[in-house]
């Protein structure tokens, strides 16, 4: 069902949404930059439009709301384990298809790898509807169309935000409010973008073998890459995390589990009890992200798990482009499969 | 020649060792100019100087080989320099009303630099306006993060701009990066419990590192900005030293106040039997708590929080 | 919430101290394991830790652990009849019809000889099973000997190198790396033998490279995999290594596969 609404009408059908879901999209933190006088755009709830920030890229991806970045598993009371209640307020999410394409990787790793199910995953994810942004003109980092997650079908609803006028296609009926009777009707499908401006090639799946893990290609990344985690822990599609134990009492009846977010570049992510660890060099480290992001999840799943948001080549301090170190490993592979 | 040597001193111009010569000092408080300034300083090097131009340590311009009778000339053309500090007060074409009150130098700070906790070029302007012009000899600079690359431990006034880290626990991810590097690299302020970061707010000296470091954004800026002020750092041939802590986690109306008050403290208290008496002799000669007493009464400063004591400044009691 | 990550209360029967740090520890327990599986051993408030199964029967699970860390510590205070809590068992661990009517070597060094003693109790008692057994046990000094009383069984029973990397004058056995003493294994028909081996990494693959080239073939080759697992339900991304999760398709591995797996 699609619809042209005006700004006001858009803000009046945001509001009764608001009523019935919580309503998350790309918002402007104020002066919360890294950087002094800067804002941050992250994913965030809002109310009105004038709250979406539509111009900029988010710092970090909207994962935070299906696997916050930490999450307690248990409250330990007296000797009783108990589950942790949630706010069970639906959430919309406003968020264009390269993240909803992302929120699906997210899925895939929670819901599906392995027999059983997250199921603190799961109940987060059975609460979320999404409304996709439509999206045609990406931001400069951006490589969505290369890796095949620039369009989007199964969103709730799809919206375009067009100077005055909104076009809005709504699937999920619970999403088409009172107010929406008053609005000219017009049929709306979204566009999709057909082209970035950065083009990433993925080195074919059966092409890479484990002869690319001596190549130096990772020695320049163990030279420049400092392991602070910042890819990952912007990345839509990282879901790592590791446990937390605390005792909240000095008798230790008092207690928690979580769990947090945890980055292959960051310290101590293989180490195991009594010290060993695997990937000690930073650059094996990017081998390992860069072979799970567009190598071996696809020998697992069907597809990349890298779905080029860019946002790591965003937020690198040490301005590392993950879109240019999958352009340099084609060519590697490419030259070797030619030798 | 006949010149009023105190009166082209407070014009902003030197006596030089090349006899009828003088050299004109450009003030460019916080060290950043608009470019289009330059054309002027340009005409004035290359029409009435020897063509060349130098930067001063306190980063002002200097445009030597004048000769003192083209003085009118020369402050008719820099109208537009002295019109640019943005003071309350005309000055039409009589060139700097002022040269006691040293440029009020800053690091690029927060325009261009990651580290910088603010706007060192906005405080430095706010504080010309507040101080100059001013024939008393006073040296200040604002340095963007306890890293003092403007070296404000070598004024009279040395303001460093601080943030109060904000941490927010359900963000953090203990990845640790903010606890190694203030280990490294600044106090020692963090450490980890029970999987979160502990601040120690008497260790920590507000350099915002923490937040830089930060991969989940855990660690915020404060809402309000805040400045470590040190005080009577100064060389020269009689007992040179470094500034020493006189306030932190102040405001920046209670810096701007302090450094008011201390030209009502000097007022009252320099020695006028001596050609000049600077600043950090007078406070040494009347003792800190005097110095502290003065400048902290007006504008309800006495109160502040978080002076340091007369011991730790390394001021005479 | 069919919650997975819920830990099931179990109690202690008994302990039986092995060495300084290692302690063997039976617990009540009525699943069903597979010998190489693990559990995720669970104390609320202070952590987990994936430890190996070392033995089970139908109404016992036994875990041989070392003291190395905060949940180990823990344990390590405990008395029969208190309870802990776990879950899992997680893993495929040692199927005993990969190795029906072959020619068995066991090679283990220090504590992973948990791991895989379940399995040889299983050859030993019932040596119908497979066509032969001979075995070499390693540990790093005389004062890290695990098991010493079913060794001696075992030694009764079966062909048996038992070597210490560095030994005193009390030591009636072997000394030197695991690896050195390879060739000293009846190594007829080798190319048919098959060889579980499990022990510390640089252990694992110094062994198996002079398995190879004593002529072992890799397909015969099976090692058990010690990595990081926070989850052990293929969720964390820890024991991931290339396309495998150790915790869901390991820890136990073919070599023709586990030669794959860099880290």
């Amino acid at each position: 069902m699609g619809y042209a609404l005006t700004k006001q009408q858009l803000n009046e059908y945001l509001k009764a949404l608001g009523r019935q879901y919580l309503l998350v999209g790309p918002i402007r933190e104020k002066a919360k930059g890294t950087f002094s006088d800067t804002d941050k755009i992250v994913y965030g709830v809002f109310e009105a439009f004038e709250d979406l920030v539509l111009e900029e890229k988010a710092f970090y991806s909207p994962k935070e709301f299906l696997m916050p970045i930490r999450e307690t598993l248990f409250h330990f009371l007296d000797g009783q384990i108990v589950e942790p209640k949630i706010d069970t307020k639906p959430i919309l999410i406003f968020a264009r298809p390269c993240d909803l394409n992302g929120i699906r990787r997210l899925d895939t790793i929670f819901l599906k790898n392995g027999d059983i199910k997250d199921s603190y995953y799961e109940r987060r994810r059975n609460l979320v509807k999404y409304v996709m942004i439509e999206c045609t003109e990406g931001f400069d980092t951006c490589f969505c169309v290369s890796m095949g997650s620039g369009t989007y079908k199964d969103y709730e609803a799809a919206i375009r935000f067009d100077g005055n006028q909104t076009l809005l296609d709504v699937v999920d009926s619970t999403l088409v409010t009172e107010g929406l009777s008053q609005v000219i009707r017009k049929d709306f499908v979204p566009e999709y973008i057909k082209e970035n401006k950065v083009k990433v090639v993925i080195p074919p799946i059966d092409k890479v073998n484990n002869s690319i893990f001596e190549h130096p290609i990772w020695k320049e990344y163990t030279r420049r890459c400092i392991a602070c985690g910042r890819c990952n822990t912007s990345c839509i599609t990282c879901s790592c995390f590791t446990m937390q134990d605390v005792e909240m009492s000095d008798d230790g009846l008092l207690g928690e589990r979580r769990r947090v977010w945890a980055s292959c570049h960051i310290k101590g992510y293989t180490d195991m009890a009594g010290g060993h660890g695997f990937r000690k060099q930073n650059g094996e480290r990017m081998r390992f992200k860069t072979m799970h992001k567009i190598n071996d999840y696809h020998k697992r799943f069907g597809e990349n798990m890298c779905v080029g948001c860019g946002r790591c080549d965003d937020v690198c301090p040490e301005y590392i482009s993950f879109s240019k170190c999958i352009n340099k490993l084609s060519e590697i592979i490419k030259e070797e499969s030619h030798e | 020649m006949s010149i009023d040597r105190k009166i082209v001193t407070k014009n902003a111009y030197r006596i030089t060792k090349i006899r009828n010569k003088t050299a004109l000092r450009v003030r460019v408080p916080g060290g950043h100019l608009e470019a289009k300034y330059f054309q002027i300083i340009q005409e004035v090097a290359e029409k009435f100087g020897d063509g060349t131009v130098h930067l001063t340590t306190r980063q002002g311009f200097e445009c030597p080989g004048i000769d003192f009778d083209r003085i009118p000339e020369i402050n008719k053309m820099i109208r537009p320099l002295i019109e640019s500090l943005g003071l309350d007060v005309d000055y039409g074409d009589g060139g700097y009303p002022a040269a006691g009150t040293r440029n009020i130098s800053a690091c690029i700070g927060n325009r261009v630099c990651p580290y910088a906790n603010d706007d060192t070029t906005r405080i430095a302007n706010s504080l010309e306006k507040a101080v100059y012009p001013h024939d008393f000899h006073f040296k200040i600079a604002v340095t963007g993060c306890p890293n003092d690359c403007i070296k404000a431990h070598m004024q009279d006034f040395g303001i460093i701009c601080l943030t109060e880290p904000q941490y927010e626990s359900k963000r953090c991810i203990t990845c640790e990066a903010c606890v190694d590097n203030c280990k490294k690299k600044v106090t020692g302020a963090l450490s980890v419990k029970d999987y979160n970061i502990e601040r120690d707010i008497e260790k920590c000296i507000g350099c915002g590192e923490c937040i830089l470091k930060c991969p989940a954004g855990a660690w915020t800026r404060s809402e309000e900005k805040y400045y470590r002020m040190v005080i009577m750092g100064r060389t020269g041939k009689k007992n040179p030293r470094l500034a020493m802590p006189f306030i932190k986690w102040a405001t920046e109306e209670e810096i701007t106040q302090i450094i008011k008050n201390t030209y009502g403290f000097v007022e009252r208290y320099i020695d006028t039997s001596l050609p000049k008496e600077h600043i950090g002799y007078i406070v040494d000669r009347m003792g800190y708590q005097v110095f502290k007493m003065k400048v902290c009464r007006k504008g309800g400063l006495y109160h502040a929080r978080n002076f340091f004591t007369g011991r730790s400044t390394g001021c005479a009691h | 919430m069919n919650n997975p990550y819920m830990p099931r209360p179990y109690t202690l029967i008994s302990t039986q101290k092995e060495t300084e740090i290692d302690t063997t520890f039976v617990f009540e327990a009525k699943d069903r394991f597979i010998g190489g599986q693990f559990m995720q051993l669970s104390i609320p408030g202070v952590g987990e830790a994936p430890i190996s199964i070392s033995d089970f029967d139908e109404d016992s699970l036994t875990m041989t652990i070392r003291k190395v860390g905060r949940v180990t510590d823990r344990l390590f205070a405990m008395k029969p009849g208190e309870t802990l809590h776990m879950r899992g068992p997680y893993g495929n661990g040692f199927k005993q019809e990969w190795f029906r009517d072959h020619d068995m070597v066991v090679i283990a060094g220090g504590t992973g000889l948990a791991p895989v003693k379940n399995t040889i109790d299983a050859f030993v008692s019932n040596p119908e099973s497979i066509k032969s057994l001979q075995m070499i046990v390693g540990f790093k000094s005389p004062k890290d000997v695990l098991f010493k009383q079913t060794l001696n069984q075992w030694q009764e029973k079966v062909p048996m190198i038992i070597t210490v990397d560095q030994g005193d004058d009390t030591w009636p056995n072997e000394v030197g790396l695991i690896p050195s003493h390879i060739k000293n294994l009846d190594l007829t028909n080798v190319a048919n033998k098959t060889v579980i081996v499990v022990g510390p990494p640089m252990m694992m693959k110094f062994t198996t490279l002079e398995l190879l080239r004593l002529g072992f073939a890799e397909e015969n080759i099976w090692v058990s995999f010690e990595r990081k697992m926070s989850c052990g339900i293929g969720k964390c991304g820890h024991c991931k290594i290339d396309e495998t999760y150790v915790c869901l398709e390991g820890p136990v591995f073919n070599y023709t596969k586990a030669k794959t797996l860099l880290d």
